[in-house]
């Protein structure tokens, strides 16, 4: 089977995602679709697998013009759709999954078990499998969910499979398991699209790949043995014009937070490194890095780990956030949602709640003092806001992160540490909390900021580590730090020196 | 005309406190309920005096015996606000009771007695161990949530059978003779009536409204309730906030329990405080208190158990058969909530 995407147009409001992209997959062939995160990736694939509609273009199914608009229409025509986020139910078992809203009955209304864990049995024999289809999915690893959830479109008869980054969660080894699954499939005649960020298992599983930067298909080609992963990086970078970088080169003698051998034995391993006061160290890497992991442990929050910690020479443990707060630690969480804001508080009540017990005298809040505090941090960060007592869901996104940075800022910490800090803000108040964690730094403050945008790490950190499946894949910093350098270290293509 | 504008403006002033004040609605739902209560006691009095009395003994009558679920559904106010849920407080009261009338008891076998302590050192003593049951109680309770991990419904479910089982076993055939003295904690008449039971529940209700409002802690239980994840990494100790909100309800059962024994001097095991927790449920929920946590106030459980109570009332002297009354109070439960202000997602 073949499918070919003609001039796909798509946009969301006035953004257009997509601009005008050919792509085309055919039976046999692994194809890898690249690009950084928002090139349009995921908006491509989901017009091909039914999940949204597009707005121009036209998918021809062996020459033959089709409109799918639901997923089961396209999964009927051969299509399936992997997503990154799998969709099993652990409680049930592999055939119990796999018939999963089709089961096969019999007599009407009985399950007819034995012709469903027949039928799997059949498929996993075609593809060289040894499970037991009467296996919970609970107890499966992460690379065998992951090949259940092939079986599932195998049994569907798919001939067109998109796995959306199947590999980000999986070991060394797990993906091993994997990309010989899809060998064996691609031997059978069965067309993948897949999709990775992972430049090197690109150049290891793929016959051809697309790059999409900013909607637009920028490159395309086979994969030869010619091909390197820094022509991969260069297509999806491209010729970004770097913005005005606000780092700065000074940092105080004194070494506020190091972290020496920092391992959980699950998301992060053997991570040592050293933040100075006044200097802003950027953190990044891709999905599954384990940075936040590593940081939440670090402030108590997250799973015990081994190493040591030093806060300003004094070796440190924070088992619970409560210790961190009191060793001077702050840590603004990534999904402000779910993380950084209590909905049901007011704007000063989210605050001051970290340094409630400050503000308390005689076992009584000081309503004055509450207000004294928070009012000069409102000013200091020009907070937009009505009154204080107001909804903090009243306030647009980018306030909303502010009154979260203000509730640690208030906490007066040595060691900040800034996860995500600029997620769902609007361009203006990015720009006015980078021009913040400057002037934090300015006093001596040490600030981590992690984040995934490479841009946002260039901006404002003098210095950034890349880590890369919970461990440091090496440093840059200066001249060398741009976006190709880092991304090449973020996909595990290339160990730079570490510190 | 000018009538006409100054109806316009009681119409917006009373939708805009409806739509702006939570606590509006349920203070005019009170309203309502107390107007018809007067117009159902009727006005068939000889004397302008008479009425007034008879309405305001009716009222000391309501408050009275309200002020047992008014107390337990403070501290209720506090677990539904955190996120959690309390359904032994009625199998607690009876278990705290029983071990307050062995105490004191003075057929023979009472503890204190045997120790020689009779008198206000014991019944001092018999209010300090009654606390202390409670206290440890609730903090079992707040341990088995925390540190155990149940879920606050199952743990307080079996918490529930486990008290009025073991208290009924224990007090077979056993019944202690509570001392007179005893009887004056709620019994003390002032002018002539028995107010205690309100004075206590009202000094409590102002005490927790004030915890609620302005200290650490009651900031605390509110965003426990709202985001709990959230308020652990804004550095709250959260495990200890819900324990100390179990020992909190755990306390105030033991108040209640206290106030019922010294009222009527005698407690049965099997039916004493049964559908308290329900009762005191209904009343946080008709005051406005979110089931899912986060938000609630203790003016609104105040209000809450008031309703009800007036509600219970009102029924009576319309002479509707008691069977009914229970039909009634879901109905108000369920209208509360349809009434209250739903979140916007």
């Amino acid at each position: 089977m073949r499918v070919d995407m003609h001039s796909i147009s798509k946009s969301f409001g006035s953004n257009l995602v997509l601009r005008q992209v050919d792509f085309s997959v055919q039976g046999g062939e692994i194809h890898a679709l690249l690009g950084e995160n928002g090139a349009g990736k995921s908006t491509l694939m989901n017009i091909l697998g039914g999940v949204i509609p597009r707005d121009n273009g036209e998918i021809l199914l062996d020459d033959k013009p089709v409109v799918f608009t639901t997923p089961a229409e396209s999964l009927h025509s051969g299509i399936a759709f992997i997503h990154q986020e799998l969709n099993l139910v652990n409680d049930l078992t592999i055939y119990e999954n796999l018939f999963l809203g089709r089961e096969l009955k019999k007599r009407g209304s009985l399950l007819d078990t034995e012709a469903m864990i027949k039928q799997t049995q059949d498929v996993f024999d075609q593809m060289g499998l040894h499970l037991d289809p009467c296996m919970l999915v609970g107890d499966l690893d992460a690379s065998y969910k992951q090949i259940v959830e092939i079986s599932r479109a195998m049994i569907e008869h798919a001939s067109i499979i998109i796995m959306d980054e199947p590999t980000t969660s999986l070991t060394e080894t797990e993906i091993q398991r994997v990309f010989a699954l899809m060998r064996s499939l691609q031997q059978q005649g069965v067309g993948i699209v897949f999709i990775s960020h992972k430049l090197r298992e690109v150049l290891e599983i793929c016959s051809r790949y697309s790059v999409l930067r900013d909607g637009v298909l920028v490159a395309n080609g086979p994969v030869t043995p010619e091909l390197t992963t820094a022509q991969l990086a260069y297509h999806m970078v491209g010729h970004t014009v770097r913005a005005i970088n606000l780092q700065r080169n000074e940092r105080h003698e004194e070494v506020a937070l190091r972290l020496d051998h920092l391992t959980d034995g699950l998301q992060f391993r053997d991570i040592s490194l050293a933040v100075h006061c006044g200097e802003i160290l950027g953190v990044t890497g891709l999905l599954g890095d384990g940075r936040s992991e590593l940081f939440q442990s670090v402030f108590g929050f997250g799973a015990p780990y081994q190493g040591q910690v030093t806060l300003k020479g004094k070796p440190i443990h924070c088992h619970s956030t409560w210790d961190a707060i009191a060793h001077g630690i702050a840590y603004v969480p990534r999904n402000r949602k779910e993380n950084g804001i209590i909905k049901d508080l007011d704007i000063l009540e989210n605050g001051s709640i970290v340094i409630l017990k400050h503000l308390t005298r005689h076992g009584l809040i000081n309503q004055k003092k509450e207000l004294d505090t928070f009012s000069e941090l409102v000013k200091e960060l020009s907070i937009k806001l009505g009154r204080v007592t107001d909804s903090i869901t009243s306030l647009s996104g980018g306030n909303q992160q502010k009154v979260v940075l203000a509730k640690w800022l208030a906490s007066n910490p040595s060691v900040l540490i800034l996860d995500n800090p600029t997620q769902g803000v609007d361009v203006g108040a990015k720009e006015e909390i980078y021009d913040i964690i400057l002037k934090l730094a300015e006093h001596g403050v040490a600030v981590i900021v992690l984040s995934s945008e490479a841009q946002e790490i260039i901006r404002v950190c003098s210095r950034a580590v890349v880590m890369f499946h919970g461990a440091i894949m090496g440093e840059v910093t200066g001249e060398a730090m741009t976006e190709h350098a880092i991304m090449r270290l973020a996909t595990g293509e290339e160990q730079g020196a570490s510190s | 005309m000018s009538t006409r504008a100054e109806k316009q403006g009681i119409i917006t002033w009373f939708r805009r406190n409806w739509a702006e004040h939570p606590l509006f609605s349920t203070a005019f739902a009170l309203v309502v309920m107390i107007l018809s209560q007067t117009l159902a006691l009727g006005f068939d009095f000889p004397t302008f005096g008479r009425w007034l009395s008879t309405w305001c003994q009716n009222w000391i009558n309501i408050l009275r015996n309200n002020a047992n679920i008014g107390v337990i559904a403070l501290g209720m106010t506090f677990v539904i606000i955190s996120g959690g849920i309390e359904l032994a407080v009625g199998s607690t009261l009876v278990a705290i009771g029983a071990v307050v009338m062995v105490a004191i008891d003075t057929s023979g076998k009472g503890w204190f007695l045997s120790w020689g302590l009779t008198g206000v050192p014991a019944y001092f003593l018999a209010i300090i161990l009654g606390l202390a049951v409670g206290f440890v109680l609730g903090e079992l309770t707040g341990l088995l949530i925390t540190k155990g991990k149940i879920p606050p419904f199952i743990a307080t479910l079996g918490t529930m059978k486990i008290c009025r089982s073991v208290t009924q076993q224990f007090m077979q055939g056993y019944n202690p003779v509570v001392p007179k003295g005893f009887l004056k904690i709620a019994s003390t008449e002032i002018g002539g009536q028995m107010v205690m039971p309100i004075i206590y529940w009202l000094i409590l209700a102002w005490i927790l409204n004030l915890v609620a409002k302005h200290t650490a802690f009651g900031r605390h239980v509110y965003a426990v309730g709202s985001n709990e994840r959230a308020a652990k990494l804004s550095g709250i100790n959260v495990q200890r906030v819900k324990r100390l909100v179990y020992m909190l309800i755990g306390v105030l059962v033991a108040v209640s329990s206290i106030l019922q024994v010294s009222r009527i001097g005698a407690m049965d095991y099997a039916n004493a405080g049964s559908g308290y927790e329900m009762d005191a449920i209904a009343a946080v929920i008709v005051g406005g208190t979110s089931m899912s946590g986060g938000r609630g106030t203790i003016g609104g459980t105040v209000l809450g158990v008031l309703i009800i109570a007036v509600m219970n009332n009102l029924l009576n002297l319309l002479g509707v058969p008691p069977f009914l009354r229970e039909a009634f109070k879901g109905i108000i439960v369920i209208c509360a909530v349809l009434l209250q202000k739903k979140e916007k997602n």
